[in-house]
């Protein structure tokens, strides 16, 4: 008997504490997508700003995805709508809440997780503050009381973020580099975390529920793929049944020339490197017959828009002032 | 004891030794009085004091410095 | 596992050896202890705890055979004709003294080859270098298991006071082992003595719920100091420090000042979340701050900073050089050279050199943490020197030496002088030290925070003015505090509803104001590196 009274008070105790900041949270989540509202990544929560179920694919990835994969170039190819959820240095946790924040209001059919964030280690710090903060956001927005403190608990009226190129972003830098050793055949096998391991498993139950096909794919970069990592995703694709497609070890088909397609020696592609992976996603894209074409959907007619805007913007070499 | 008091008094002429019980737990003397205690009474005593007796409450009071000496000539 | 603060010490070890702890006999409680040291040590720094076994097991072993040779000497000298006596007892000390240096030169030497072998073969190359000499000393690098530098003190201080015959050599291997790797003191500290912790380890007292929420409530304290502030200034002082030629004096200044708030609260939130640690056990480890900044000289502030550590060098290194023979005989002779004023404070700064070179070195191996230890040796030797002086001076000028405002000022005169030896300790290298406070004195201007400019590089308004009302308020707690106020038994003293709400409030500041998550470096924990 000695013992139940304090795990009551301590249950109590923790069940109160849960409560307020559960209240917490309701004051500190922004109520839209922009900077001003106190969102984080807002280029990849951009896609909160896209109307409902409008997007037929989504892609999270960290830099590697967002470099080399342009949505308004597939539009512009196929008429298929995607949006990339990328962000610098991603953590697979946050690639799985950014998931589950698109599937809210979107319906894709497919899902592209690009493969380098597999072999991100997750500091353990991140893993349960990813996982907490999915139940009590005060823990990821905690730092709005500075824009609370300066303008009040009121935001400015219900404006939304959209991202110009989709998520996208533009560089048209050239550093190329001579590759040595890069996919070089091996049988070894680089070890995947094991707790992102389990993510890439809750990301394939959650694509499941919501209907959606995964595809992880490999994007093209001499310094950070190797036939190491290849083999260690190849084994978790097949153990887990998903596909797997992988860039690096089909050059011919993508053609990309490591001397004009980089603009960091070989880590990130530039606009032209993007523009071969663009044009390989969107012949795949229409392989899989899951899409059809919208460019004469007049409620997407924005997307021809803003394809021109972006078009303008890579002649007018606004890419190469990043 | 007497003479005890006179040099202490000499090399703090501001501190009351006769009746100061907290010498050093009241900060009143710092490191450097106590190398000059432990200096003039060694000399003045003829007896060696180990650091082992170097601790905070043999210092605290000219009484307990005193018991301290006492008991190291008897030591030889 | 990096630091206290990580969730796998708050949230895992910690709960679940003190659930374990309530709930078994006393007679087990002790190995629950031990085991969670060498858990928390071997998930810190892995397979390297055999450097803590191999010093537990060296120590125990030299103990007691310095113990066997005391009682031999004493059985001896109870035989042995009074003549005889002082031939004994010296040839005992000396056989005595050969243990002490054995176990200095394994454990001293030890910590040397590990932390410092780099450092001093480096400078050798450099040596080598100017004599136009090859430079061929290779330059290993070791990894250094955790709390290093911290159990081998406390090693060595348990022989020495053996030596000493303050305490007996102890027999059990046991009580040794959880008295030097007892987990809260594990990763800065503090320093305990045997005679302090060893016996209270042992007994592993029956937890209270006094000391379990006065623990808890510490803890807290310890994490809101380090997340909220330390935390908070981090990416500021990582920008400053790191590229100071892009910023003007005051820039650097500013930098010094936040880095010395830094410091102190990562350093004493740490020891907070330590002493909070082991309290919820029922064990008081001793205190290792006492309100720094409330300081009216440099030798005050060490003597309320780190006071460990202070002691630790008072006793083993202070009093061991001027209490030497030879120290003895120059003290005497200087005395009546110099006069009692001037002669003790020549000797004496022989061994406060020597103290200051080893703390300077203890922080590290590199010339900014030496120059460190020697800019706080001439302080301290410069305020010795002038303090009659001073007092010379205020008397003829009728300054009230106890007046309120004369405490401010020295007190931040302290300050300042503390926040410049920060400074050098937290430079790049000596030479980025200097350039900084050079850079202080040419290229001072305020602009950079008459126009806000400041706030562009990791910090910005809102962070400061937090940071400030934090330290009004530590300040006030500080105050209360030097008027013996015990804080945390107030809160206790309270009737229930009024503690649970002054424990939501504390959460919920912490989860509001830490500086956690995207945009925030938290700093590693500073003194763990030392």
């Amino acid at each position: 008997m000695k013992i139940i009274k304090p795990i009551l008070g301590f249950t109590a105790f923790a069940l109160g504490l849960l409560i307020i900041l559960a209240g917490l949270s309701y004051l500190f989540v922004p109520r839209t997508n922009t900077q001003a509202a106190g969102m984080e990544e807002i280029i990849a929560n951009g896609i909160q700003g896209e109307p409902a179920n409008s997007i037929d694919v989504v892609v999270v990835g960290d830099s590697e995805s967002y470099a080399s994969i342009s949505p308004l170039l597939i539009w512009k190819d196929t008429g298929y709508t995607s949006y990339v959820c990328g962000s610098g240095r991603q953590y697979l946790s946050y690639s799985k809440t950014l998931l589950e924040r698109a599937f809210e209001n979107q319906s894709p059919k497919l899902v592209i997780l690009e493969t380098l964030c597999i072999y991100r280690p997750i500091p353990s710090k991140t893993i349960v503050m990813d996982e907490v903060s999915r139940y009590l956001p005060i823990l990821r927005y905690h730092d709005r009381w500075k824009y609370i403190a300066q303008h009040g608990w009121s935001t400015s009226g219900g404006e939304v973020y959209t991202s110009p190129y989709k998520g996208h972003r533009l560089n048209s830098k050239v550093s190329g580099v001579e590759p040595s050793n890069y996919m070089k055949e091996t049988s070894n096998i680089a070890e995947i975390p094991v707790y992102n391991r389990i993510l890439v498993e809750q990301i394939q139950e959650m694509c499941q529920e919501h209907g959606a096909k995964l595809l992880l794919l490999s994007t093209p970069s001499t310094v950070n793929w190797n036939y190491q990592r290849h083999n260690g995703v190849s084994a978790l694709a097949q153990e887990l049944g998903i596909e797997y497609i992988d860039l690096n070890t089909i050059p011919d088909q993508v053609g990309i020339d490591w001397s004009t397609d980089t603009y960091d020696r070989g880590d990130h592609l530039n606009h032209s490197g993007c523009v071969k992976v663009s044009q390989f996603l969107s012949n795949y894209l229409e392989g899989t017959k899951l899409f059809s074409d919208r460019r004469n959907d007049s409620q997407y007619a924005n997307w021809n828009t803003l394809l021109q805007n972006y078009e303008t913007d890579v002649s007018s070499g606004k890419g190469d002032q990043r | 004891m007497e003479r005890l008091l006179e040099l202490l008094e000499e090399i703090r002429p501001d501190l009351d030794f006769e009746n100061c019980e907290n010498l050093i737990d009241g900060h009143h003397l710092n490191s450097l009085d106590i190398i000059s205690i432990v200096a003039e009474v060694e000399d003045a005593f003829d007896v060696t004091i180990p650091t082992v007796e170097v601790i905070p409450h043999n210092f605290n009071s000219a009484r307990n410095l005193w018991d301290l000496i006492v008991r190291l000539q008897e030591e030889g | 596992m990096s630091s206290y603060f990580s969730p796998q010490y708050l949230a895992l070890l910690l709960p679940a050896s003190v659930c374990l702890y309530a709930i078994t006999p006393q007679k087990a409680r002790r190995v629950i202890l031990l085991l969670a040291s060498y858990l928390f040590f071997w998930a810190v720094s892995g397979s390297l705890i055999v450097f803590l076994l191999f010093s537990t097991l060296s120590i125990h072993h030299l103990g007691l055979w310095l113990d066997m040779l005391q009682q031999n000497s004493k059985r001896e000298l109870a035989q042995a004709e009074p003549d005889q006596k002082k031939a004994l007892k010296a040839k005992a000390k000396k056989q005595q003294r050969g243990i002490i240096l054995l176990a200095v030169v394994i454990h001293i030497g030890l910590l040397l080859t590990l932390k410092y072998s780099h450092f001093f073969l480096t400078n050798g190359n450099s040596l080598l270098r100017f004599l136009h000499l090859p430079a061929i000393l290779p330059v290993p690098t070791y990894l250094l298991p955790i709390g290093i530098s911290f159990y081998t003190l406390q090693s060595v201080s348990y022989l020495i006071d053996v030596y000493r015959g303050k305490i007996q050599a102890d027999k059990n291997l046991f009580r040794l082992a959880l008295f030097l790797g007892f987990f809260p003191q594990m990763m800065e500290g503090p320093i305990c003595r045997y005679e302090q912790t060893a016996q209270r380890l042992w007994e592993a007292p029956k937890m209270t719920w006094n000391n379990f929420f006065l623990g808890g409530q510490r803890i807290l304290w310890g994490i809101i100091k380090k997340m909220v502030v330390a935390d908070r200034l981090n990416m500021f002082i990582l920008n400053v420090f790191s590229g100071y030629d892009q910023y003007n004096g005051s820039v650097i200044a500013l930098a010094a000042v936040c880095y010395t708030i830094q410091l102190y609260m990562d350093f004493s939130g740490t020891i907070d979340v330590a002493l909070g640690s082991a309290q919820l056990f029922g064990v008081a480890l001793p205190e290792n701050f006492q309100r720094p900044f409330f300081s009216r000289t440099i030798s005050e502030f060490w003597q309320r900073w780190h006071i460990t550590l202070g002691t630790w060098f008072k006793d083993y290194i202070f009093y061991l050089v001027s209490m030497s023979k030879p120290m003895k005989n120059l003290t005497s002779k200087a005395r009546k050279r110099f006069g009692p004023r001037y002669g003790p404070i020549l000797t004496s700064s022989v061994a406060l050199l020597c103290v200051w070179l080893c703390n300077g070195l203890w922080h590290g191996s590199a010339w900014n943490y030496i120059f460190f230890g020697l800019y706080h040796f001439a302080l301290i030797f410069t305020g010795n020197l002038i303090q009659p002086i001073v007092i010379q001076v205020t008397e003829r000028l009728h300054i009230d030496r106890n007046h309120l405002a004369y405490r401010i000022l020295q007190t931040m005169k302290t300050t300042i002088l503390v926040c410049i030896g920060e400074l050098f300790f937290r430079a790049e290298g000596l030479r980025n030290g200097l350039k900084m406070a050079w850079r202080m004195v040419t290229d001072w201007s305020f602009a950079p925070i008459t126009t806000g400019n400041v706030f562009a590089h990791g910090m910005d308004g809102p962070d400061l003015i937090l940071v400030a009302v934090f330290l009004v308020v530590l300040f006030f707690v500080g105050l209360a505090q030097e008027r013996g106020v015990r804080l945390g038994e107030r809160i206790m003293a309270k009737p229930w509803p009024i503690r649970i709400a002054v424990y939501y409030a504390a959460i919920c500041f912490l989860v509001i104001f830490g500086a956690y998550g995207i945009g925030y470096i938290p700093v590693d924990p500073i003194y763990a590196g030392f």
